[in-house]
């Protein structure tokens, strides 16, 4: 005997296929915005910028037709949980397209600037522990792993790490000007990916919600542990 | 209402033979569930009910607590109507029916010897599935019961009280001499909620009672639903699985065992805050009907 609600279990399987899909999109665009950056490559940052249009398109479609569903379909139990969960990460998926924007803008905005070869690690280090947060916090999703999702916060250390130590190294280019200037912007950049890495640890938390039905944030930046 | 009318109430909620007593506490607050073992109303342990030698439903426990709307859900066949009727021994109407376990009213057994059904039926009313009224007048169909049961008060005060209580006074208060089966599906349910609170019950039992009603004729029963549960307490069978979960304070999820013989036998799977039940329910059987995923 079919199942009585197919087709509403049709459409969540789809809508969880476009946030896969609207991940790796935001993923590739993170990428290739740090790629950008380090090989002061305008045309790739370029790419980039015109490039969030897709996921825009692919954040509006999925935020309409999940309140298609919310109206039509009343979901309850782990349905409710993971339309919820959806509604959620698709928007945490769009706003680090958008940061992957921003970091686009930079590469294009300093690359007459000079540049520091430490400062240029420390982000790639950054763009490389941040995407694989990402990677992590979607299979995680898709595998509706709570030991993964939990995982994540202590992957966002070192990224928290390194951003604070980017204030620093920064400060530490004030004797050139142009070269301060070119540190600012990348003080951006670091802000950015830290943002990124904390926008894959709420996917894990909502991955989190999804499997226990009780939401918890992973980290308090009010009541830190100390 | 007049203070013969709660006088009258008062004298009529005397223990039946001694055997039931009544307490009636005010409701804490309609934000979700009390879980205070003195607002548990009904006891239900380890009820079987059986027609014959068919066993219809299988040792179900569980608490009902006063003042809140209590719903009862699950497939066709899963014996939540028959548990219904336990609440008020509307199944000792049918021949060969009896129940094994107990049903605490009050901590009272509603079953024990000496125990009046009829006293039980007045304190715990029901409105059923079709709206029933009596094919006599607006008026007759609530003054009825609280005649028979040798009120003595001001029954137009009585009757218009009921008739405010059901939310159905300002639509009928000029043809109270008409019939009441002149009006509407929805106003024909309202009288009969209204009728059953004419005779001062504890508890209304409703047994989906807006299956046959359009709409809004329905969220208009639901919204007097959450007004009289300050005042009565409620249980409620539904289909409906969103009405449920819109109206009830704690919801009961039944569904049917068929044994290798086929005989099918409903069973309790769960009792929980509404609220958890359509959002995290615990059992697995729970989870995939109120998402569609059995079959």
């Amino acid at each position: 005997m079919q199942a009585p609600r197919r087709k509403f279990h049709d459409e969540l399987d789809a809508l969880e296929s476009e946030i896969v899909t609207e991940a790796d999109l935001a993923g590739n665009a993170l990428s290739r915005a740090c790629d950008a950056l380090a090989r002061r490559d305008d045309r790739l940052a370029g790419e980039v910028i015109a490039g969030d249009d897709l996921i825009d398109e692919r954040y509006i479609d999925v935020e309409r037709r999940v309140l298609d569903l919310l109206a039509t379909q009343t979901p309850v139990a782990s349905d409710l949980r993971l339309v919820s969960a959806i509604l959620h990460i698709n928007l945490h998926l769009e706003r680090i397209g958008d940061m992957a924007v921003n970091i686009a803008k930079m590469a294009i905005a300093t690359r007459t600037l000079p540049t520091n070869e430490t400062v240029l690690g420390q982000l790639q280090e950054m763009a490389e522990v941040a995407g694989s947060m990402l990677r992590t916090a979607l299979a995680a999703f898709v595998r509706r792993d709570l030991a993964l999702a939990t995982a994540l916060p202590e992957m966002d250390d070192p990224v928290d790490r390194l951003n604070r130590g980017m204030y620093r190294e920064v400060v530490g280019l004030a004797g050139d000007p142009k070269m301060l200037e070119w540190g600012i912007h990348m003080n951006i950049v670091s802000r950015q990916l830290e943002r990124v890495a904390d926008h894959a640890v709420d996917i894990g938390e909502q991955v989190a919600f999804l499997l226990t039905g009780e939401f918890k944030e992973f980290t308090d930046a009010s009541h830190p542990v100390s | 209402m007049g203070a013969d009318v709660v006088t009258e109430s008062k004298d009529r909620r005397e223990p039946v033979g001694g055997r039931l007593t009544v307490n009636r506490p005010g409701r804490g607050g309609h934000g979700g569930p009390v879980a205070d073992e003195r607002s548990v109303i009904f006891d239900v342990q380890n009820l079987s009910v059986f027609y014959g030698e068919f066993r219809a439903v299988r040792e179900v426990s569980l608490p009902v607590h006063r003042n809140e709307i209590t719903a009862l859900i699950g497939p066709s066949g899963c014996g939540k109507t028959t548990v219904l009727r336990c609440f008020n021994r509307m199944n000792d109407l049918i021949d060969g029916a009896r129940i094994e376990g107990t049903i605490l009213y009050h901590g009272v057994d509603l079953y024990e010897r000496g125990v009046d059904p009829v006293e039980v039926r007045r304190r715990v009313g029901m409105v059923f599935q079709k709206p029933n009224p009596f094919p006599k007048s607006i008026f007759d169909n609530i003054a009825f019961g609280p005649r028979i049961a040798g009120f003595k008060g001001n029954m137009a005060d009585l009757v218009e009280e009921s008739l405010q209580k059901a939310a159905l006074w300002d639509e009928v208060k000029d043809k109270l001499k008409e019939s009441g089966m002149a009006l509407s599906g929805g106003q024909q349910q309202r009288l009969c909620i209204a009728r059953a609170i004419a005779v001062q019950p504890d508890v209304i039992l409703m047994d989906e009672p807006c299956s046959a009603l359009d709409p809004i004729a329905t969220l208009r029963i639901e919204e007097l639903m959450q007004q009289l549960v300050s005042d009565y307490t409620i249980i409620i069978v539904t289909h409906n699985m969103q009405q449920a979960a819109r109206v009830s304070d704690r919801t009961a999820f039944f569904t049917v065992d068929v044994r290798h013989d086929g005989q099918r036998t409903g069973t309790l799977v769960e009792v929980d805050a509404t609220d958890k039940m359509f959002t995290n329910p615990s059992d697995p059987r729970t989870e995939d009907y109120v998402t569609g995923r059995f079959g």
